[in-house]
C-alpha cells in the first residue's frame, strides 16, 4: 500500500488538467503529503487559488476551497483567517496571479503578517494564456509578446516578500519533492505570513521556444539556476548573479501576527483594554 | 468511483496506473537502476507510455513516486514487500549502465529502439 493520496483528493476530477510533466502535480502532493503528516484535519484547512494553471489547484484539493478571482488570492484569504483564525488558510497562485496583477494585495499581506501560507508556483511565463511575458520571465527569452526577445527586467518573488515585511520567506524547486513536503511543513507550522516560492517547469510554453522541449530538459535547466543557500552565502557577487538560492531564506518569529493585534481591537472595544496607541508599539515610525 | 491504484496488485514492488500515466518521463529519468522505459503505444497521445521493465532491480528509493505530477505510478511499503517474502534489491552496476543505456535512448526501452 502506498501513501493514499484518495483521502485528499476529488478523485472525480482526476485525471488533472496539466500537461503531461507540469510540477503543479508534484506541488500538489507535497502539500497533500505534509497535510497528511501534521495531521490537521481536512476541515480545518482553506485552500484559496486564483487564476491561472495553479488556480486548478483548489478544484481537486478535498478541503475548503475558493477558486477566486485574478489575483485576489490574499484578499480573500485574508477575509477567511480574520473571520476563523483558528483555520489553517494557504494561497496558491502562479508568478502571474501573484506578482503581476496580485502584486499589490501580495505586498500587504506581506506587510500584515498575517497568518496565512502562500505558495507561489513560478514558471516564468504566463502558462495558461500561452507564453506571454510575465515578470519572471528571463531577459532574453522568447514569449509570444516579445518575440524578438524579452527585454523586461525580471521581479525575485522571495527578495520582494523579504522587502514587504513577509515573516517566513522560503524558495524550493519541485525537483526535489523531499526538501519540498519539509519546507512546506515549516511554512504551515510557521505563525505569520509565510511566502514559499517553488520553482516549477513549463516545457510546453516557456520551453518549446527556449530549447527547452522535454519536462527533463526544462527541469535540469531550473537545477543549473538554483543553489542551496548555505553555498550561495559563501559565493562571491559574480558568481551569485544568475542564481536563486534555495531553502529558509528568512525567519523572523519576533514580529506580531496580524490577528492577534486584531484582537487587541475587538478587545479594546469590548472595553477589556484602554485603546490602542503608538506606545504598544515598539517600532512608532 | 475511483481513478487510482494505490493497492498493490499482487506481489509488486512497483506498478503503474496507466490511465493517469500522462508520458512525461519524469518517473524514467530519477530512477537510479533502470527499473522503468517508455514503450510505443499508439493510443496514448504522445505514443508512449510508462513500463515497469526490471522490477527485481528496484531499490525502493521512492523517487519515482514523489516525482510523478499525475499519480500514476507508486513504490510498496517495504514492510508490505517483507510480508509478501520479497525484498527491494541493492544497487548493482548493472543497474546503474541500464539506467545510463534508458537515458541515453531518449527515456525509451532500451529493446524498442531509439525514439
Amino acid at each position: 500500500m502506498a501513501f493514499n493520496y484518495e483521502k485528499y483528493l476529488r478523485i472525480q476530477k482526476m485525471p488533472t488538467l496539466w500537461c503531461w510533466g507540469c510540477g503543479d502535480g508534484v506541488i500538489l502532493k507535497a502539500f497533500v503529503r505534509a497535510i497528511e503528516k501534521m495531521g490537521i484535519k481536512q476541515d480545518d484547512v482553506c485552500v484559496i487559488s486564483g487564476i491561472g494553471c495553479s488556480g486548478r489547484f483548489s478544484s481537486y484539493v478535498d478541503f475548503n476551497t475558493i477558486h477566486t478571482t485574478h489575483g485576489r488570492t490574499v484578499a480573500y484569504a485574508t477575509g477567511v483567517k480574520l473571520a476563523c483564525p483558528d483555520k489553517v488558510v494557504v494561497c496558491v497562485a502562479g508568478d502571474g496571479d501573484a506578482l503581476a496583477i496580485g502584486g499589490n494585495h501580495t505586498i500587504h499581506g506581506c506587510r500584515r503578517n498575517i497568518d496565512i501560507t502562500m505558495i507561489v508556483i513560478n514558471n516564468f511565463i504566463y502558462g495558461l494564456t500561452n507564453s506571454q511575458t510575465s515578470p519572471t520571465t528571463p531577459q532574453g527569452m522568447w514569449t509570444v509578446t516579445q518575440k524578438i526577445g524579452n527585454i523586461d527586467p525580471t521581479f525575485d518573488t522571495c527578495e520582494l516578500a523579504i522587502a514587504s515585511g513577509a515573516s517566513f520567506v522560503a524558495r524550493e524547486t519541485m525537483l526535489d519533492p523531499k526538501k519540498l513536503e519539509k519546507i512546506i511543513i515549516k511554512a504551515l507550522e510557521h505563525k505569520g505570513f509565510s511566502m514559499m516560492e517553488v520553482l516549477s517547469n513549463c516545457h510546453i510554453n516557456l520551453g518549446r521556444k527556449n530549447k527547452m522541449v522535454s519536462a527533463m530538459e526544462n527541469l535540469e535547466w531550473i537545477d543549473s539556476i538554483t543553489t542551496s543557500k548555505k553555498k550561495y552565502d559563501a559565493m562571491t557577487e559574480e558568481e551569485k548573479l544568475n542564481l536563486f538560492p534555495t531553502g529558509v531564506l528568512k525567519q523572523d518569529l519576533e514580529v506580531r501576527e496580524y490577528c492577534d493585534m486584531y484582537k487587541d481591537i475587538q478587545d479594546a472595544h469590548q472595553g477589556k483594554r484602554a485603546k490602542i496607541t503608538q506606545d504598544d508599539f515598539a517600532k512608532k515610525i | 468511483m475511483s481513478t487510482f491504484l494505490t493497492e498493490n496488485p499482487g506481489d509488486q514492488p512497483v506498478w503503474v496506473n496507466t490511465s493517469n500515466c500522462k508520458a512525461c518521463d519524469i518517473c524514467v529519468s530519477v530512477c537510479p537502476s533502470g527499473v522503468l522505459a517508455m514503450r510505443y503505444e499508439i493510443s496514448s497521445t504522445l505514443g508512449a507510455m510508462i513500463a515497469v521493465e526490471h522490477p527485481e532491480s528496484c531499490i525502493g528509493c521512492n523517487e519515482c513516486e514523489l516525482s510523478c505530477p499525475d499519480f500514476a505510478i507508486f513504490v510498496a511499503e517495504k514492510a508490505d514487500l517483507k510480508a509478501a517474502g520479497l525484498s527491494f534489491a541493492k544497487l548493482t552496476d548493472e543497474a546503474k549502465a541500464r539506467q545510463a543505456a534508458i537515458a541515453a535512448n531518449n527515456y525509451y526501452s532500451i529493446e524498442q529502439g531509439a525514439r
